[in-house]
């Protein structure tokens, strides 16, 4: 028989028995909407993280960091320099799998406008820390070769920091600006752009609530703690070779900027198809420099990576569990439902049958008509998933944007033609089964 | 040529562990063009013998060709699609969809014949036209008379033009004068050819027909041909 016959027949079945119909649907709206509301959630968080992973610098970014040497090598230490600038040279010249690499010194310094006066952590790096760190120019240009070369007194600074000491230009505009770190004046060459979460940027735009400005008035909190992009928001960043001859000579006079500890060390994987061999081909070129001497890591953030996944699989469990049970109680219902329409149709089937209609016509039928009751709930289901996930943004906007897909959409479609499939398969098989006489006979 | 050929059926139902024996040993042969009453007291056999012919139910025993197919033993969907293409069946309570209006219910043979949907509606509305109903072609059964719904029944069990058409006590709900009206249709249709079987305990009805097969205790009793006898 015809598909779109018994389609046909199924919506008239459906729509003269509306409520009972609307009635049978809810499990499944119920089932759907929660679906879509948990993977709106576990896709937002899931979105906002990765985000947030890109822009502080994503898994490609590794730090090069020092490492306890175990106690039968105590004997060795002094031979390894530790982590210096020549450090940085080797892994340039001998790790072609790493597309960046710079040394970073760092030094607390108060940082003046003239004005306005802070104390921030300033700090020396080569033009690779740019795609390194993941930092995005507003206004201006980052360091450059030749600044490093030369020993230039310039700065590129992040955009708290140019809004401090500023309060009365726009960050873009502070470019150009002379800047003071320690007195020593240098050229505002580059201002970062202003880095934020979701949460932080739905606050800007809607303003704060009053209830969370007397809160903060009350605790004197500074709205941006606990914020992550607090440090690149913060960042005071110069040449490497002007921090080291302008700040930290006088406190290393026995090193040359070759041989000075470095307090950071950081890399760029260029691919990471080949992390593993990237990582490898750095500790053969740092064996070299350390003479050795196996005291140095690698601090990655696949970790990070595995914890939120943790974090998104139990959301989604506990949501996959809650639809998952009004999708079965929905199955339960369509299936109740599609039983007591075939009581009342006993007649209609034997006429069916009487006039030609095979089992296999009449299974279809019932099959159907169930599955075109879960796909209607289902596409209720998806408008009430979009109306939970207006309301918990509304009630509780947590860190990140809820954000339905297109896939998470057609995924519980999908759900909702399986439960209907499958919540149907019974009455299908009885109604198949009526014996033709009897059904004619039936009152 | 033999549209019905029965070669010693038996039909036997168990009803609360008893044997009944609705068919015993019935012969029958009718060939095509004939007009043919059923006849019988109730309990006879008659509607057992019915639903055999309607290829509804296969026979315990025996031999049954409808219309050339060997249907002794077989499956409910060649019982199907013999009652779909060959057999066309008007039943005493109409049997018409309610929730269908009257050309639609027309159409349900030719939809589980797998006709495409315009050419199905054009037959079915010019069968209901051919019953005389084309004022009431988008009216449900329920807002007819009862004479109208049994030409809609007719146009129904016409629509797949098959070579037997079978009432089962056509005029049994009818009044008299509606009765007479449809029984005419039926002697019209055999007329212009059609093989038409019917099933009655009504003399009247048999005796329009040009041969009475009596069933009596799960067999035929006696034949006759009503214009010769008396």
């Amino acid at each position: 028989m015809n598909l779109f016959i018994s389609l046909e027949t199924g919506l008239r079945e459906i729509f003269s028995h509306k409520f009972r119909s609307f009635l049978s649907m809810l499990g499944i709206v119920l089932g759907v909407g929660s679906l879509i509301a948990t993977m709106a959630i576990t896709g937002g968080i899931e979105r906002g993280t990765r985000a947030f992973m890109e822009q502080i610098g994503g898994l490609e970014m590794v730090n090069v960091v020092n490492k306890e040497i175990s106690n039968d090598l105590q004997d060795f230490w002094n031979l390894s320099p530790g982590r210096t600038l020549q450090d940085a040279y080797a892994i340039k010249q001998a790790a072609p799998l790493v597309s960046h690499v710079s040394p970073q010194l760092d030094l607390g310094l108060p940082v003046s406008s003239g004005g306005q006066t802070m104390r921030v952590r300033v700090s020396g790096v080569w033009p690779d820390f740019l795609e390194i760190a993941r930092h995005q120019i507003a206004a201006g240009r980052f360091i450059g070769d030749l600044d490093v070369d030369r020993g230039q007194r310039c700065a590129v600074i992040g955009n708290t920091i140019a809004a401090t000491l500023w309060p009365n230009l726009a960050p873009a505009d502070t470019v150009g600006q002379t800047i003071y770190l320690n007195d020593s004046p240098f050229t505002v060459v580059g201002v970062f752009t202003l880095y934020e979460r979701d949460r932080d940027r739905l606050a800007r735009e809607r303003g704060l609530s009053k209830v969370e400005e007397d809160r903060r008035e009350r605790r004197g909190t500074r709205p941006n703690r606990g914020d992550p992009f607090r440090g690149k928001n913060e960042a005071v960043l110069i040449p490497f070779t002007t921090m080291f001859y302008e700040f930290k000579s006088a406190a290393f006079p026995d090193n040359s900027s070759d041989t000075v500890p470095i307090e950071n060390l950081t890399i760029r994987i260029g691919n990471l198809k080949s992390f593993e061999q990237a990582l490898g081909e750095v500790r053969k070129a740092l064996e070299i420099t350390h003479r050795g001497v196996d005291d140095f890591g690698f601090d990655t953030r696949e970790d990070w990576f595995d914890q939120m996944e943790q974090r998104m699989r139990s959301t989604r469990t506990s949501g996959g569990l809650i639809a998952g049970i009004s999708l079965l109680v929905g199955a339960i219902g369509i299936t109740n439902i599609m039983l007591a329409s075939i009581t009342e149709r006993v007649r209609e089937i034997g006429i069916r049958r009487a006039v030609g209609a095979r089992a296999r016509d009449i299974f279809l039928q019932i099959i159907v008509e169930s599955v075109s009751i879960a796909l209607m709930g289902g596409v209720i289901g998806v408008v009430v998933g979009f109306g939970i996930v207006q309301l918990l943004t509304l009630l509780a906007p947590g860190d990140s944007e809820p954000f339905i897909s297109a896939a998470s959409i057609g995924l519980s479609i999908g759900f909702a033609a399986v439960v209907g499939v499958l919540s149907g398969i019974y009455p299908a098989v009885q109604a198949s089964r009526l014996d033709p006489i009897q059904a004619l006979r039936y009152e | 040529m033999a549209l019905v050929l029965l070669q010693d059926v038996k039909k036997y139902y168990f009803l609360g562990g008893q044997e009944i024996r609705a068919l015993d040993g019935v012969n029958l042969r009718i060939d095509e063009g004939e007009f043919v009453a059923i006849t019988g007291p109730s309990g006879s056999g008659k509607s057992t013998l019915m639903h055999l012919l309607g290829c509804l139910d296969t026979p315990t025993a025996g031999r049954m060709e409808i219309c050339g197919h060997d249907l002794s033993q077989a499956t409910s969907d060649q019982l199907s699609l013999v009652r779909n293409r060959e057999i066309g069946f008007v039943f005493q309570s109409f049997n018409l969809l309610s929730r269908l209006n009257v050309v639609e219910n027309v159409e349900v043979p030719l939809i589980y014949s797998g006709v495409p949907g315009r050419k199905r509606r054009e037959k079915a509305e010019s069968l209901v036209r051919r019953v005389g109903l084309e004022q009431r072609m988008r009216n449900r059964p329920t807002q007819l008379s009862g004479g109208q719904c049994q030409r809609v029944a007719i146009a129904r069990a016409l629509v797949n033009d098959p070579r037997i058409l079978f009432g089962d006590e056509p005029t049994g709900n009818l009044d008299s004068h509606t009765g007479e009206l449809i029984l005419h249709m039926f002697t019209e249709l055999h007329q212009a050819g059609r093989t038409v079987v019917l099933v009655t305990h009504d003399p009247d009805v048999a005796a329009v027909t040009h041969r009475v097969i009596e069933i009596r205790d799960g067999r035929v009793q006696r034949e006759y041909d009503p214009r010769v006898a008396a």
